[in-house]
């Protein structure tokens, strides 16, 4: 079951990089338009509305795979330690990941944020993600395996 | 044998002489048999457009076609030859074929870049060939004339960026929605202006228009024009909560709509974007609306230098649009020295002994 967890936390990381990349686009966008400055970029850059619907999907979709990834992690850890949690800094961590996701989703989904905001905050959301995928073990000693 | 054009733009004669000059579409295939009989040219294609009337021509002897082509012209205008030879300018090979190239890429033409000229040009060759007024000669140079253009336009900037307030609008309210097309605009008052901003967005597509005016009557006739629907003055703030895109184009001496109305409604639409065009001067929005998050607010400056900064863009492509035309231009004529004279002549030879 191991390749499910890897699979699918990989894939939802995929999905979040879209989301940053949308988020990056919809910032330079509107930038562009709110102060009428409409550089080379502003013909090539889709429209707003474009980029946030990619975003917001983006998240969704990251977050439903992410979501099985961590389940299926934890089965990973309760087969190799006979214990759900063994407060493992990575396990923290991706926790963290899954509940900002699961929050920023539906602030969008509630229309308590809308625009830019959700953009930086996705943004914010996928450096977490890096650090947690990336950085974490070689700050903080973790029993979990590096790819 | 020579490739030559006689005609009138828009600089060098006015639109009182220019519109009596027009050729109906109509009356084409007498006026090419005329051109053939009487004026004597071998191939021919006429421009008719609101700025320009041009004859294209091939011909042997040149100063007689060209006085000939003066007083036919003066007698389709119904118009002294004297009169008229002042404001028509004559070409002849090379210029006449350059003239074509730059003609067709749009930059001849009054608002520099335009693209509708290459389709005229089109239709015009199309009709000219329908009638049988083009030989082999006019087809190759039509056909070269047309790809210059088309590389013109994808080779440079000379077509790029919106160049009327009205495509400005457009451009933006672009860029901000998708599709343009599911989006609500409502008009406020009936400034000109509003109104053709108006008309270049439904040109796009938008179908759901609202329409508000003090006088609703006037309210009622604007919206029947654009299928739109007519809204009295006080329902201003229930139709902002479902706009999309809000078009302001009112005389009113204060702010029709102020920051802390629309920061109120922003919340009441869950912060959907919201598109402000204001065409008031003085202006009908308080600029401070364009500081809230997902208002995007534009004032008739914005556009206006939108506009003027891609004219400034076009003037700039002229220079790589002179090199891709010059090069078009050499090439055809080699083609023209090699084969096209050879050719022409030959086909002069069997015209003329097709007519013994």
């Amino acid at each position: 079951m191991l390749w499910v967890h890897v699979a699918c936390s990989l894939l939802s990381y995929a999905a979040f990089l879209v989301a940053f990349v949308s988020g990056i686009f919809f910032l330079i966008q509107e930038r562009q338009l709110k102060r009428k400055t409409m550089g080379v970029l502003f013909h090539r850059l889709p429209s707003l509305g474009a980029l946030d619907r990619l975003n917001f999907q983006a998240i969704g979709f990251g977050f439903v795979l992410l979501s099985f990834g961590l389940l299926f992690g934890f089965v990973e850890v309760r087969v190799a330690f006979g214990r759900w949690w063994i407060a493992d800094p990575k396990q923290y961590l991706a926790v963290a990941v899954w509940m900002s996701y699961l929050v920023l989703w539906l602030m969008r989904l509630r229309s308590t944020l809308r625009g830019r905001r959700v953009a930086l905050l996705s943004i914010l959301g996928f450096s977490l993600v890096l650090f947690t995928f990336l950085e974490a073990s070689h700050i903080v000693r973790s029993a979990h395996p590096q790819l | 044998m020579h490739i030559l054009v006689v005609g009138l733009n828009h600089r060098s004669a006015p639109v009182e002489l220019r519109e009596k000059l027009a050729f109906q579409q109509q009356c084409l295939p007498d006026i090419f048999a005329q051109l053939r009989d009487h004026v004597g040219l071998y191939e021919a294609m006429i421009l008719s457009t609101c700025n320009r009337v041009e004859i294209y021509g091939r011909a042997g002897d040149l100063e007689g076609t060209i006085n000939r082509l003066h007083h036919f012209l003066g007698r389709h205008g119904s118009i002294e030859t004297s009169e008229l030879v002042s404001r028509l300018y004559t070409r002849t090979e090379p210029e006449s074929v350059h003239h074509l190239f730059s003609v067709a890429s749009g930059l001849d033409s009054m608002v520099l870049g335009e693209g509708e000229i290459l389709q005229q040009v089109k239709t015009a060759y199309e009709q000219a060939r329908l009638c049988g007024a083009t030989g082999k000669v006019f087809n190759v140079l039509f056909q070269r004339a047309l790809n210059t253009a088309k590389a013109v336009r994808t080779h440079t900037g000379i077509g790029r960026g919106a160049v009327s307030v009205g495509t400005v609008a457009v451009e933006l309210a672009e860029k901000i929605f998708d599709p343009l097309s599911k989006a609500v605009v409502v008009l406020v008052g009936a400034g000109k202006i509003g109104e053709v901003t108006l008309k270049r967005l439904t040109d796009r597509g938008v179908r759901d228009v609202r329409v508000v005016n003090r006088s609703i009557d006037r309210a009622v006739s604007l919206a029947a024009a654009y299928e739109a629907r007519p809204v009295s003055y006080n329902q201003l703030g229930v139709q902002l909560l479902e706009a999309d895109i809000v078009i302001t184009s009112t005389r009113a001496p204060g702010y029709v709509l102020a920051q802390k109305e629309v920061d109120a409604i922003m919340g009441m639409r869950h912060h959907r974007p919201l598109c402000v065009i204001d065409l008031g001067v003085p202006r009908n929005v308080d600029p401070a609306v364009g500081s809230l998050d997902n208002v995007y607010r534009f004032d008739i400056d914005d556009l206006q230098s939108v506009v003027s900064h891609s004219h400034r863009e076009r003037q700039q492509a002229v220079g790589d649009s002179q090199k891709i035309i010059n090069e078009k231009v050499e090439r055809f004529l080699a083609w023209w020295q090699e084969e096209g004279q050879a050719c022409a002549q030959g086909q002069s030879a069997s015209e003329v002994a097709a007519a013994r």
